[in-house]
């Protein structure tokens, strides 16, 4: 059985009618992991047996006739940067090498909690820190549609895993891009919900204030469905915000009507590829037919907002990776001549080119007569991107971008230059320092076969109506 | 801005990380080449703007009574790990 372009939705009801056993269809998820990862390398480790034993009593319980959860028995894979008790977390880095948490996080809770049985940890660039999953400690993940090519970052692992048919639903986390990137690269669809509507509690920090989970799969339905699943209030994470979650799916196919739409002037930049814009364009279209007002819109602040987002990730990044020294988690190097050796030994050996680049960086944007040049300032630039969007907001409902300027680039194409792959990051990054909901959805390929994504921009705690018009985006698409 | 060899020793020094030699010439450059690129910054005059820590400030966050909870699995983590191991703290002079 081929699991590509399954969705939780189709499969529960299968399920429900007896056509497929919960435990047929885990072992064909397996089969195909066998068959095709070898050459994907989107799994860091695999869950099988745990997998294999939730199917059987999942199975037992349908026989007997018993109410199920909304995902019961659905595939799912998890970003290697979230916990999941008793199973490794590597976060795709050498340091944290031998780390087994003895807890799981919040919203990987709840989706076991929703009946979704967890398939394996998925390849990430080091720490998320990455646009195309090359930063990995261990391999490099590859996009399911073309080998030579990248599948985005830095959840790369969890997009290749739902778009080469290893997982129906995989979740993944987007500090700047971390899961809309790799959603358009690899033709699926992906969502970063605001800030603050799902718990990070058990997600590995990186840059604090704009990390947040979300969902890949293939439909916005269930996206919306596993998002009323993850979203909502949680005292485990003082950044958690305690707003209602609606059930997302419930009003996610009422029509367009007079929704309002703006296309941001600033993002047709020289950068942005022909084939892009054409379907960027096409797309505009679509959602004029769909009944929306489409309105040119201004966000003057967005050239900043790349040195915006790497001097405060960055920053952020200094402070929350200092805890591995050694001492709690992973491996340990040295020590002959002390404390303070020790931790220099451990974190020259276990961080990565780019992991050790972002520290440094951020480190000096923090350091004493540096702080007020680079880190406030950004902080300040910050809030100016805020107010580009909170006005932008008065006068339209969403905002619609492409998701990259570019499809997919090659392997290697951009590893000896990470200025060029912070560029790549343009129209994903305003989001999360605006603390936005956003969702790339699948626009159709360019003429190598490669996927294009568009994107959808809400206001905080919007999710609702941009998945309706991402749903209503998505069904209009398919049948032209 | 241009950040010399000895400017990243400084600060894999202040961030408790080691940069072989070979690594200090490539990362001066590329540090260089990132930092000339934020310092676009400056072109805007933000002596007026607040700045900003955190997104949504008007939220209720979460704040809870200061008092032990065990949580599902935070008995093993008592369970397995008693204790950590470390090297020297003083050293001799």
């Amino acid at each position: 059985m081929n699991l590509k372009n399954m969705t939780a939705d189709r499969l529960v009801g299968l399920y429900r009618n007896h056509d497929l056993s919960v435990t047929e269809v885990i072992r064909s998820v397996f089969d195909e992991i066998e068959r095709n990862d070898k050459n994907i390398h989107a799994f860091l480790t695999l869950c099988k047996d745990r997998a294999l034993e939730d199917a059987r009593r999942i199975d037992g319980r349908i026989a007997s006739g018993e109410q199920l959860e909304p995902l019961a028995g659905v595939p799912v894979a998890i970003k290697d940067n979230m916990a999941l008790r008793d199973v490794p977390t590597t976060c795709g880095s050498k340091i944290l090498d031998g780390y087994i948490p003895p807890y799981t996080a919040t919203a990987v809770e709840r989706l076991r909690g929703a009946g979704a049985i967890i398939v394996g940890k998925t390849n990430l660039d080091e720490f998320a820190m990455g646009s195309s999953t090359e930063n990995s400690g261990f391999f490099v993940t590859r996009n399911p549609h073309n080998l030579d090519y990248v599948p985005g970052g830095s959840s790369g692992g969890s997009a290749a895993a739902v778009a080469g048919g290893m997982a129906v639903i995989a979740l993944g986390s987007d500090t700047g891009g971390s899961i809309r990137t790799p959603a358009s690269f690899c033709g699926v669809v992906g969502v970063k919900p605001t800030y603050g509507r799902v718990s990070r509690y058990g997600l590995v920090a990186y840059a604090s204030s704009l990390d947040q989970i979300g969902p890949f799969a293939n439909s916005v339905r269930d996206c919306a469905q596993v998002l009323s699943i993850i979203c909502g209030f949680d005292p485990y994470d003082s950044t958690s915000a305690d707003v209602p979650v609606e059930p997302f799916p419930r009003d996610i196919d009422q029509p367009l009507k007079d929704v309002r739409i703006g296309i941001p002037k600033e993002y047709f930049v020289p950068g942005l590829d022909p084939e892009v814009k054409q379907r960027f364009q096409e797309s505009i279209s679509l959602f004029e037919k769909l009944g929306c007002r489409i309105d040119e819109i201004s966000l003057p602040h967005t050239e900043h907002a790349i040195a915006t987002y790497y001097l405060i990730a960055t920053a952020e990044a200094s402070s929350n990776l200092a805890r591995y020294d050694g001492v709690r988690y992973g491996i340990r190097e040295g020590g002959e001549s002390g404390l303070a050796e020790m931790y220099r030994k451990t974190r020259m050996k276990g961080f990565g080119k780019e992991v050790k680049r972002r520290i440094l960086l951020g480190t000096y944007a923090l350091s004493a007569g540096y702080y007020d040049a680079y880190y406030l300032k950004a902080q300040k630039v910050r809030t100016l991107i805020l107010q580009d969007f909170q006005r932008a907001f008065e006068q339209v409902d969403l905002i619609l971008t492409p998701t990259s300027p570019t499809v997919a680039f090659r392997i290697g194409e951009k590893t000896s230059d990470p200025l060029a792959m912070y560029l790549s990051d343009i129209f994903t990054i305003t989001c999360n320092l605006a603390g936005l909901p956003g969702i790339s959805i699948p626009a159709g390929k360019n003429t190598r076969s490669l996927p294009i994504g568009i994107q959808l921009l809400g206001n905080h705690f919007q999710e609702a109506l941009m998945l309706q018009a991402a749903y209503n985006f998505e069904k209009a698409f398919l049948v032209q | 801005m241009k950040i010399s060899e000895a400017d990243v020793e400084y600060v894999a020094k202040l961030a408790n990380l080691e940069v072989a030699d070979d690594e200090k010439k490539e990362l001066a450059g590329q540090l260089s080449r990132i930092v000339e690129y934020v310092e676009q910054l400056n072109k805007l005059d933000v002596s007026s703007v607040e700045p900003t820590t955190q997104i949504l400030e008007d939220v209720k966050h979460a704040i809870r009574d200061d008092r032990v909870v065990l949580r599902t699995g935070s008995s093993e983590a008592g369970k397995t790990v008693k204790h950590f191991k470390v090297p020297k703290v003083i050293t001799e002079r």
